[in-house]
């Protein structure tokens, strides 16, 4: 204090904001570095799910398919944790379809029970079943199937004819083949796909076994190149990282703006809110495995960890540095202690959600008409999620950001976001 | 917004340690008001007074009103039935943009209309309903924890309007299932009136004093985002479904398209749109009579359209004049971003179309 009141006012002011902009330079290059760090935590996962898919479809067992399951279940701890980064960095969000897309018309992957129906009509292609068809015609074109290649699936399969649910590729594509639909309503239970789906000769089970393994080789083959390309665009030179660093007042701005719509539009609206007010398990996220209380925990904690500049890595290690909170703390300590306490009550509520769910109540049971004891565990996530959606305009303000457009992602125009 | 000279006194210790190398100091750049809070209380309170509370209470009188009709008149195809629920919907769109608080509690807006309906999820589950002439539809709070997509405006549509559905519900069942959801749609909207009035009303008007509004500046936020998504539903949502893409047109996506309301619904919105941009661009430095200019032109171009349900997104002619009416749509919003925002100091928070 004696050095700064020793200082002209002037030029207090003018080295003021050149420290500012230092420490949001610093800030923004902290959460480039924590996004390379998550997103080199998922490829590393998601090679080890690629492995042992390989493993399983190379000798099929009922043991192979369980290691296959548990690598995909793992693989989703450090991926979920960076959808926070998606909204607002157009370079992340052209991507993040392709692994990510949700929710999809399964039948356009694979067989499905009669229950499922037929084509919509938003959906001529929703029980194509590309496994069991090896030439077909998609939007007046003929499609030669008769290999299951990763360019199939990513160059004509996806988003077929427009159609945001045709999703072929990804995570989700992948959880179907493991899993298979799961069939259990209301009630507890997964999707119980029998690991012979996958087995050679005699043995197969509900036909075309070999495409069916074709198709889970390619979208893990798939999985594993598209996390690569995201790894490299949050290297030194990559351009998600330039999309945050060439200007930090704008970084601040895409940081807040992927916290703030992953939490509202995204989370507490689309995947929480929609599946509860449908009273429609098919709502869930991870609806194929059982595993949306994770998907759940784990996107709410990539808000956290944005805000306070910390992650843990999937080798333990903490990743830790400059952050949000340090910028609004120095600013405003009331706000960031609002902040923090909002974003803990949101992971105490999705905690909850995930605790159950671990005990054998899962979230289907929780979206079941008359569930009381559901609603309250899901909506305690949705109403934390709405508030700390307050706070983080709150922020916005108080970094001086409004001046920056707050939009959601550049699918803004995509019409199935549920708050409408 | 916090005077400067506040901000910078206490970005001083964080800015000395910062030398040191471990704090981080504040962005400095606080940001000046560009209303002071008395202004922004008094516009507030003019919206609430002259478009919020005069619009819910319109809807809560129409919902009931379509409720005493229903009670003695429950045929699909019955003209009363018809026009008063067309009466109610009308009440609900011109409020329709006011998602936040009485509308937001217990997803009650959702309660009221769930739409877009990317999955078939209303004609599904109101077909669930008739098949197994659900019994949970008997009593009001029965019906209350039904799916959304089986309650509200749109499901009333397709049970009124559908060829299918009308057909299915004809008899005693679909009679008890219009009742029903007429019912349920007028204690909603009394709902939504009453927390307004009663409640929520009063913390807009004290933003500063309450915790839920902080400032005043958060009350007008509210308001001014209401108004941005409003105008952005309006163009990518109502107008950017059925247009979907040049190649692909998806006509069958537009909204209330049974009962020839898609242009109507859009026409109600930008109106009331049009009234409460008018009450926000009191703020001075706003150039009201261009904000009002942007809305004619919009309201001109529907007024030409002749197009009730965008049926003519099929064919170029017909296509080029909705897109037409999509960038007056688009125009208006840039329009209030330009002139209202910066005249409030505000920015439109969070919305319901961020995400995917």
């Amino acid at each position: 204090m004696t050095r700064a009141a020793l200082m002209g006012s002037a030029a207090l002011a003018a080295w003021g904001a050149a420290a500012a902009a230092q420490d949001a330079a610093g800030v923004v290059s902290h959460y480039a570095d924590m996004a390379e760090a998550q997103y080199a935590d998922s490829l590393a996962a998601a090679e080890t799910l690629d492995a042992a898919v390989d493993a399983f479809l190379a000798a099929p067992s009922p043991e192979g398919l369980q290691a296959a399951r548990a690598a995909w279940l793992a693989a989703r701890v450090p991926y979920q944790q960076t959808e926070v980064f998606r909204f607002g960095n157009p370079v992340v969000d052209d991507w993040e379809g392709r692994v990510n897309a949700w929710p999809l018309d399964e039948g356009l992957i694979d067989y499905v029970d009669a229950g499922y129906g037929g084509p919509t009509d938003d959906n001529e292609y929703a029980v194509l079943n590309v496994i069991a068809t090896e030439s077909f015609e998609l939007s007046g074109e003929t499609v030669d199937a008769t290999e299951i290649t990763p360019a199939l699936l990513q160059d004509t399969l996806q988003e077929a004819d427009g159609v945001e649910a045709n999703v072929a590729t990804g995570y989700h594509a992948i959880e179907f083949l493991l899993w298979g639909q799961d069939l259990n309503g209301h009630d507890h239970g997964a999707g119980d796909r029998p690991w012979t789906d996958f087995a050679a000769g005699d043995d197969c089970t509900n036909g075309n076994c070999d495409r069916r393994g074709q198709y889970l080789d390619a979208a893990t083959d798939l999985l594993v190149t598209d996390l690569q390309e995201i790894v490299a665009a949050w290297g030194a030179d990559g351009e998600a990282r330039a999309a945050v660093t060439a200007d930090p007042q704008a970084g601040l701005s895409a940081m807040l703006t992927g916290m703030g719509s992953l939490s509202y539009g995204e989370q507490a609206g689309e995947r929480m809110r929609l599946g509860l007010m449908l009273n429609d398990p098919e709502e869930e996220h991870d609806c194929f495995s059982d595993n949306t209380h994770n998907s759940h925990y784990y996107d709410g904690l990539g808000v956290q960890n944005v805000y306070l500049g910390q992650y843990v890595r999937i080798d333990g290690t903490l990743v830790d540095g400059p952050s949000l909170s340090d910028l609004v703390a120095a600013t405003d300590p009331a706000l960031d202690a609002e902040m923090r306490t909002r974003l803990a009550e949101t992971m105490q509520a999705l905690g909850r959600i995930k605790t159950a769910a671990e005990a054998g109540f899962s979230y289907d049971q929780m979206l079941e008409r008359g569930n009381a004891a559901g609603e309250a565990l899901v909506m305690g996530g949705v109403n934390g999620l709405i508030a700390q959606t307050e706070s983080i305009e709150r922020v916005v303000a108080a970094l001086g950001l409004d001046g920056f457009a707050i939009e959601g992602s550049d699918s803004l125009d995509d019409p199935s976001a549920v708050f409408q | 917004m916090r005077p400067i000279l506040i901000a910078l006194f206490l970005s001083l210790p964080a800015a000395l340690h910062a030398q040191s190398g471990d704090e981080y100091a504040p962005a400095s750049r606080a940001a000046t008001d560009a209303v002071t809070e008395d202004a922004a209380r008094a516009i507030v309170a003019s919206a609430i007074d002259g478009h919020v509370l005069p619009g819910f209470d319109v809807l809560a009188a129409e919902a009931e009103a379509l409720a005493g009709v229903a009670s003695t008149d429950c045929i699909p195809g019955s003209e009363a039935l018809r026009t008063a629920w067309n009466a109610a919907f009308d009440a609900w769109i011109r409020v329709s943009h006011l998602r936040f608080g009485p509308a937001e509690t217990d997803n009650r807006a959702f309660a009221l209309a769930f739409w877009p309906d990317t999955r078939g999820a209303t004609p599904s589950a109101l077909g669930q309903l008739l098949s197994d002439e659900d019994p949970v539809i008997g009593t009001e709070t029965g019906f209350a924890t039904v799916s959304v997509a089986a309650r509200g405006f749109y499901a009333m549509e397709f049970l009124l309007y559908d060829d299918v559905l009308s057909a299915e519900a004809q008899g005693p069942y679909g009679c008890a299932l219009v009742r029903a959801a007429a019912v349920d749609i007028a204690a909603t909207a009394e709902a939504i009136r009453d927390d307004w009035r009663d409640s929520y009303a009063g913390l807009m008007r004290t933003a500063g004093d309450n915790a839920h509004y902080q400032s005043a500046e958060e009350a007008l936020r509210a308001l001014y985002g209401a108004l941005d998504q409003g105008l952005e539903f309006d163009a990518d949502v109502r107008l950017g479904r059925p247009l979907g893409t040049f190649d692909r047109p998806r006509p069958a996506r537009a909204e209330a398209r049974r009962s020839l309301r898609s242009l109507r619904n859009l026409v109600l919105s930008v109106e009331s749109l049009r009234e409460l941009a008018a009450i926000l661009a009191t703020a001075p430095g706003a150039d009201a009579a261009r904000v009002d200019a942007a809305f004619a032109t919009a309201l001109d171009r529907a007024a030409r359209l002749d197009d009730p349900a965008f049926a003519g997104v099929d064919d170029p002619q017909g296509r080029l004049r909705v897109e037409v009416l999509q960038q007056a749509v688009q125009s208006a919003r840039d329009t209030v971003r330009a002139e209202i925002g910066p005249a409030l100091g505000v920015a439109a928070g969070f919305n319901s179309l961020d995400g995917d």
